[in-house]
């Protein structure tokens, strides 16, 4: 093999590119999980539970892919370290999200109807976020084309930092949410309370970690 | 006739280094312009043959020097006491082709193990071997020796360096705009001037002094920078006219479509930069290769030692011919592996990592330093790699590099000790009488 084929290793944005709108498309199901479980459509969960699990799954492969083809003795425009953190947690993005669907399947629960609204917003609130983190991740791959610098990077580290006040939002909604369903817990019984508690810690948890994915998708950018 | 005894099998063994180098290393200057898909696989066969082979004649005749009499100095093996007549040119001429056989089998060593030598660093190396056994630790023009090996490291950093600057400046000024299409309206033709006044300076610049006959005196010296400054100009001027046609109205287009149009306008550029790297390989790296046979064609024509020779046409002719040859056979493979290798590297890339390491070597060159073009790319590709403008890029080629300099030069000299010696053994008797025989002919 000659010095110049040797030199050049293999991209890994494309894949990683990939891997968040692999993990995008999982974080999507929210939604409709969300309304079959406020409509009590206990099929849909079953079907969409496992759709979110195979999106799941197919992310975790791209997952190992990268990791596989970025061999220690590679250099990139980008901190090592960094991106395999941004990975993993882009990666426990999914699994959240994996988390949430497979709490909703695992018992037959209803929704108290005096939540239905405020839960709603929570949950649009944490599509917005995941969408915030999305259209900049998207951008690695441009990124990687201007070298990580110049118009492009300022525009993709102004999205990151309108993800910061969107997860606070998110935070503070789920909050008001936990209140409120602690003060039904007259009318509600003790495992629907743990049930809705759990449920919406994995929510928060998508909001949570996308909010992690952006603060290291900014540090890549920003470090030479 | 007895001449064309020692003039044949070295000449064949210059032909076998060309072939070496046309088969395995010429594919790599075209590399950056291959990778970037700018040029199809048999126009970059087809165009590295010419500029490699143009290079080597017109301007291998510079650094052919440095092998020849500026590692060893002939003078001092000419004036070694208690030598018979005709017994220093033949010592010089089985010194040769024993630096030319030790070069030639290090270098298959070398890429049966898998190190990536360069055929000038084998070639300085073999030469100082035989010097070394001919004429002693003394022969050695050690200064001489050590600015060489300097400049081994330097070309690559220097490469490196340029590598850095260009695309920076590439990325700041067209890349990381808002509009990149607009912005290479504006930029590329600056880009596309010097390029082209570093391209023709590096075929200009004393490089035709072969081929420049009377009257064109003036194309050779500074008027080179002239002559380079308006093939420049003439070729922004052109590019203006195409990338304005190219790239108008398309500053609205999403920026990645906006980045691939502005990477295309860069294509043709990056053939042209690459182009001049297979020129300055040829110039460089070919030249040392039929360095030795140029020495003995000298020595068995004229039986005597001189310090100043011309350089026969024909044995830069045989070095282009062998590469050439070397393309024809496996050089298409060699190009198509590297065709699919290097897929990260851009047009824009790529012009900044051949601009770079053409200058480099075209530097060298002048400077009469044989260094390796192969290295020097690589250099500049690790500077644009620093620069992030690459995906991945594998550092420890560099390791690999200064591993294959550090073992090259004694185990080529050790090699050209051994030939020499054996050479000596065996053949000095019947070289010497040959030679004295056609000096009573030509008397």
């Amino acid at each position: 093999m000659g010095l110049i084929e040797e030199l050049f290793g293999k991209s890994p944005f494309g894949p990683l590119v990939e891997h968040t709108k692999k993990v995008h498309e999982c974080v999507k199901l929210v939604r409709p999980l969300s309304q079959a479980f406020m409509k009590g459509d206990h099929d849909e969960i079953h079907r969409l539970q496992d759709e979110v699990s195979k999106l799941e799954y197919e992310a975790d492969l791209i997952k190992h892919e990268i990791r596989e083809q970025l061999p220690r003795r590679y250099f990139m425009p980008v901190d090592r370290e960094e991106l395999e953190n941004f990975l993993r947690c882009q990666d426990k993005i999914a699994d959240s999200v994996e988390d949430f669907a497979v709490i909703l399947f695992i018992r037959k629960t209803e929704m108290h109807p005096d939540l239905k609204d405020d839960f709603a917003q929570f949950v649009e609130q944490i599509l917005k976020v995941s969408n915030t983190l999305t259209d900049a991740a998207v951008e690695l791959q441009t990124l990687a084309e201007t070298s990580f610098g110049g118009a492009e990077a300022t525009s993709v580290l102004d999205r990151i930092a309108g993800l910061g006040e969107q997860e606070w939002n998110a935070d503070r909604m789920q909050r008001r949410l936990g209140r409120k369903i602690y003060s039904l817990e007259a009318d509600l019984d003790p495992v629907t309370i743990m049930f809705y508690d759990k449920m919406l810690q994995a929510l928060g948890h998508v909001a949570n970690e996308a909010e992690n994915t952006g603060d290291l998708l900014r540090a890549m950018i920003l470090k030479g | 006739m007895g001449c064309l005894i020692i003039i044949l099998p070295t000449a064949v063994l210059g032909l076998y280094m060309a072939w070496n180098i046309g088969a395995n290393d010429v594919a790599n200057s075209m590399g950056c312009a291959v990778g970037s898909k700018s040029i199809s696989i048999k126009w970059a066969v087809i165009a590295a043959g010419i500029c490699e082979f143009a290079g080597s004649v017109l301007v291998g005749a510079h650094v052919t020097d440095t092998v020849r009499k500026g590692i060893v100095d002939p003078m001092t093996i000419a004036s070694l006491p208690g030598l018979g007549p005709a017994e220093a040119p033949a010592l010089l001429l089985v010194g040769m082709a024993a630096a030319l056989l030790a070069a030639a089998v290090w270098l298959n060593v070398a890429t049966w193990m898998g190190m990536p030598v360069s055929t000038s660093h084998s070639i300085v190396g073999a030469v100082a071997g035989y010097g070394i056994i001919a004429a002693g630790w003394s022969a050695v023009h050690w200064g001489k020796m050590a600015m060489i090996v300097a400049s081994w490291f330097l070309s690559p950093v220097v490469g490196g360096l340029l590598g850095y600057l260009l695309f920076k400046i590439i990325s700041r000024l067209i890349l990381g705009r808002e509009r990149p299409v607009l912005a290479a309206i504006a930029v590329t033709p600056f880009i596309v001037f010097f390029s082209m006044a570093v391209v023709t300076l590096a075929i200009v610049y004393r490089g035709l002094k072969h081929l420049a006959g009377e009257g064109m005196e003036w194309l050779t010296g500074n008027g080179a920078f002239l002559v380079a400054a308006a093939v420049g100009l003439l070729a922004a001027l052109v590019a203006r006219v195409l990338i304005r046609r190219a790239l108008r109205g398309k500053e609205d287009l999403p920026l990645a479509s906006q980045l691939e149009l502005v990477e295309r306008v860069f294509a043709p550029l990056v053939v042209v930069a690459s182009c001049s790297v297979a020129f300055s390989h040829g110039a460089n790296d070919v030249a040392n290769a039929v360095g030795p046979l140029a020495a003995i064609v000298d020595i068995a024509g004229s039986c005597t030692v001189k310090m100043q020779v011309n350089v026969p046409l024909w044995v830069l002719v045989l070095g282009g011919f062998g590469i050439v040859l070397g393309l024809a056979t496996f050089g298409h493979r060699v190009m198509r592996t590297i065709g699919t290798r290097i897929t990260q590297i851009t047009p824009s890339r790529g012009v900044a990592a051949a601009i770079a390491a053409t200058i480099t070597v075209l530097v060298c060159t002048r400077l009469k330093l044989p260094v390796s073009t192969t290295h020097t790319l690589v250099g500049a590709v690790l500077g644009i790699g620093l620069a992030r403008g690459l995906a991945a890029v594998n550092r420890q080629v560099t390791r690999k590099i200064f591993g294959s300099w550090v073992i090259t030069v004694p185990a080529a000299a050790i090699l050209a000790m051994v030939f020499f010696l054996l050479g000596r053994a065996l053949f000095l008797e019947s070289i010497r009488d040959a030679l004295s025989q056609a000096a009573r002919g030509a008397g």
